[in-house]
């Protein structure tokens, strides 16, 4: 039954397939959920808002959704692909770009209904700086969607680019850990870049003067805290473009899984924690504008502090991969 | 793609061992250090009470980085480190700029450069810790809370060269990757200057400064 | 294609390895974040002893990483020495 390549391709992509389509609706349905919530909570303080707060959710929401559209694309392409050059690294490649895209797009999902659930909410506070507002709240959310897009360009070369040549027996788990590697990573950058822009959005509400001093810091803190799943893509890269000695030992192929699932989990609590510093900072500087410098010193180095368990995770990929 | 794993080295074998020089990164490192002599030469060939043209660039360097020493360390400390400091932001800062230029690569993308300099930043850290508070109670704060945890602490201390080297390493590297990737899939149209934008300039900087800062707070944890 | 017990062990402190230093990274990485986000909060209220606020924010990262360290160290042991 081994033998039977086409049944195991077909396995990997639908099984692929349902898992991208079913991990990736959750992130998207839980940031919508939160932006509606909010809508609901400031139509009800001020009902005369009502269209412009619903268009506002409208449009945050539809930005929410795209990380699951991503998921989307992914699960189609996994349905109804035909593979030119079957064999069974194939089947592990579309099962971990499914899985990479699944838990890639949980993270963007829910941050970015941080920033329009906040937008909602301050368009009742200060209707008159609605542009602001919105303008905020679109590059805020534009910026958490980062995590996924990395998480699609993985999926995509694990899905197009033909492994088949490579040794099946250590390969097939550098595949599935290059999946797990970035799809994992990127879960803890989404959220944490949604924090940053949520605050940020709530900062202009409140002072609308300090927009350009709050979304400076705002693109400073997301960029650092993309820092931990832009390290889950370098162990994904590395995990897909070494060429691996063929080895029927389980030892092999255990060290590759492993080298993406540590840097994969390594990479979710830094990212939520650099989002939490971002949040922090962007928060009080959109109260105390004169004291940005200061605040974002701080930010840049509490958050360069608590990423270092994500490098440590990330050498220890690196040590399974090449030392052992 | 067939660049990504691609690097020019000079193999010297001596007596049974073989001493490697990666050459494409000693030559980019010399590159980017003439330049911040020439920098340097011609921010103070012309200079006048009243600043122009590089001057005022040369000057809002030194200022807004020895501001920054002042504020972790006090005066006396600030007049020692600035220069070490503000040198290390400017070498940084450049070398992971000059890799927007074609065919040249960030020498900070070899984890050799931020290696070296993270461990000179741990050396130059433990001595001042150690000037400052004698080694007799240097060597106490590592017994803290009890001896036992001594060689956790040793290693708590040897983990922070892994991660500030690794953290700029990281970073850039994965920059240069993505920036490659991108490309190949999308066939050079469009995006890649926004991408080299975003990570060369954007990331770039941060991650220079990043460095910087770190720099400065070991040193200050350690004197305080 | 026989798999031996010393390989099946070694596999398995490999995979041990990366789920330890995985998910003992999670931990440190939020709670430091907490902590840096509260200094933020405590340096816009009290702009004037921001020095004093980041070196208490140091010490008690460094004190919340050591769980991080811990995971690092047992990694490192299960790669090298197990």
């Amino acid at each position: 039954m081994l033998n039977d390549i086409q049944t195991w391709i077909n396995v990997a992509a639908y099984t692929g397939g349902g898992m991208a389509m079913g991990l990736g609706a959750i992130g998207a349905a839980i940031g919508e959920g939160y932006t509606a919530a909010q809508a609901n909570a400031a139509v009800s303080r001020n009902t005369e808002l009502s269209g412009d707060i619903l268009k506002s959710m409208l449009v945050g929401q539809a930005i929410a959704e795209s990380a699951s559209i991503f998921a989307l694309v992914i699960a189609i392409l996994l349905l109804f692909l035909s593979v030119s050059n079957p064999s069974l690294l194939t089947a592990a490649a579309l099962f971990g770009g499914g899985l990479c895209m699944g838990f890639g797009a949980i993270g963007s999902g829910v941050g970015s209904g941080f920033p329009a659930g906040q937008a909602c909410k301050g368009l009742v506070r200060q209707p008159q700086v609605a542009g602001k507002l919105t303008t905020n709240m679109l590059i805020g959310s534009a910026v958490c969607q980062t995590p996924a897009i990395f998480s699609m360009v993985v999926a995509l070369m694990l899905i197009f680019i033909d492994f088949s040549g490579a040794p099946l027996l250590p390969t097939w788990a550098a595949l599935i850990g290059a999946g797990l590697s970035t799809g994992l990573a990127a879960i803890g950058s989404g959220f944490g870049g949604g924090l940053a822009a949520g605050a940020s959005c709530e900062g202009v509400a409140r002072q609308p003067e300090t927009v350009g001093n709050v979304t400076t810091i705002m693109l400073i803190g997301q960029a650092v805290s993309q820092t931990a799943s832009i390290f889950g893509l370098l162990i994904s890269f590395v995990l897909m473009f070494k060429s691996y000695p063929e080895s029927a030992a389980l030892t092999a192929s255990m060290c590759l899984l492993a080298a993406g699932i540590s840097s994969g989990f390594g990479g979710i609590g830094p990212g939520i924690g650099n989002g939490m510093a971002a949040e922090g900072a962007v928060r009080w500087v959109a109260r105390d504008v004169e004291n940005a410098g200061g605040l974002m010193r701080t930010m840049l180095v509490g958050q360069a502090v608590s990423q270092s368990t994500a490098i440590y995770a990330m050498v220890v990929s690196l040590c399974l991969i090449f030392v052992v | 793609m067939e660049d990504l794993g691609r690097i020019y080295q000079l193999i010297i074998p001596v007596m049974g061992h073989n001493i490697t020089l990666n050459l494409d990164v000693i030559l980019m490192t010399w590159i980017v250090i003439a330049l911040l002599l020439v920098f340097g030469y011609l921010t103070v060939r012309n200079r006048g009470v009243r600043p122009h043209g590089l001057q005022i660039l040369g000057e809002m360097f030194v200022s807004q980085l020895y501001a920054l020493t002042e504020d972790a360390l006090d005066k006396e400390m600030a007049k020692k480190y600035a220069p070490l400091i503000t040198a290390l932001f400017m070498f940084l800062l450049l070398c992971n700029w000059i890799g927007m230029i074609p065919h040249m690569h960030e020498p900070t993308k070899d984890l050799n450069t931020p290696l070296s300099l993270g461990i000179m930043g741990f050396f130059i850290a433990h001595y001042a810790g150690i000037k400052s508070k004698g080694i007799k109670q240097y060597l106490k704060e590592y017994c803290e809370p009890i001896f036992l945890m001594a060689p956790l602490n040793v290693i708590g201390e040897l983990s922070k060269i892994i991660s500030i080297s690794f953290r700029l390493f990281g970073n850039i590297m994965g920059g240069a990757i993505i920036v490659l990737v991108v490309s190949y899939l999308v066939y050079s149209i469009i995006l890649p200057p926004f991408l080299i934008a975003f990570f060369s300039i954007f990331i770039g900087a941060i991650q220079a400064f990043v460095f910087t800062m770190l720099t400065v707070v070991y040193i200050s944890v350690q004197v305080k | 294609m026989a798999v031996e017990g010393a390989d099946i062990i070694k596999a398995a402190a490999f995979l041990g390895a990366g789920l330890a230093m995985g998910l003992g990274a999670i931990g440190p990485g939020v709670g430091e974040g907490m902590a840096a986000a509260k200094t933020c909060e405590a340096i816009g209220k009290n702009p004037q002893e921001a020095g004093l606020l980041t070196r208490t924010m140091l010490v008690g990262q460094a004190v919340s990483e050591s769980t991080g360290i811990y995971s690092l160290v047992i990694a490192l042991l299960l790669l090298f020495v197990v």
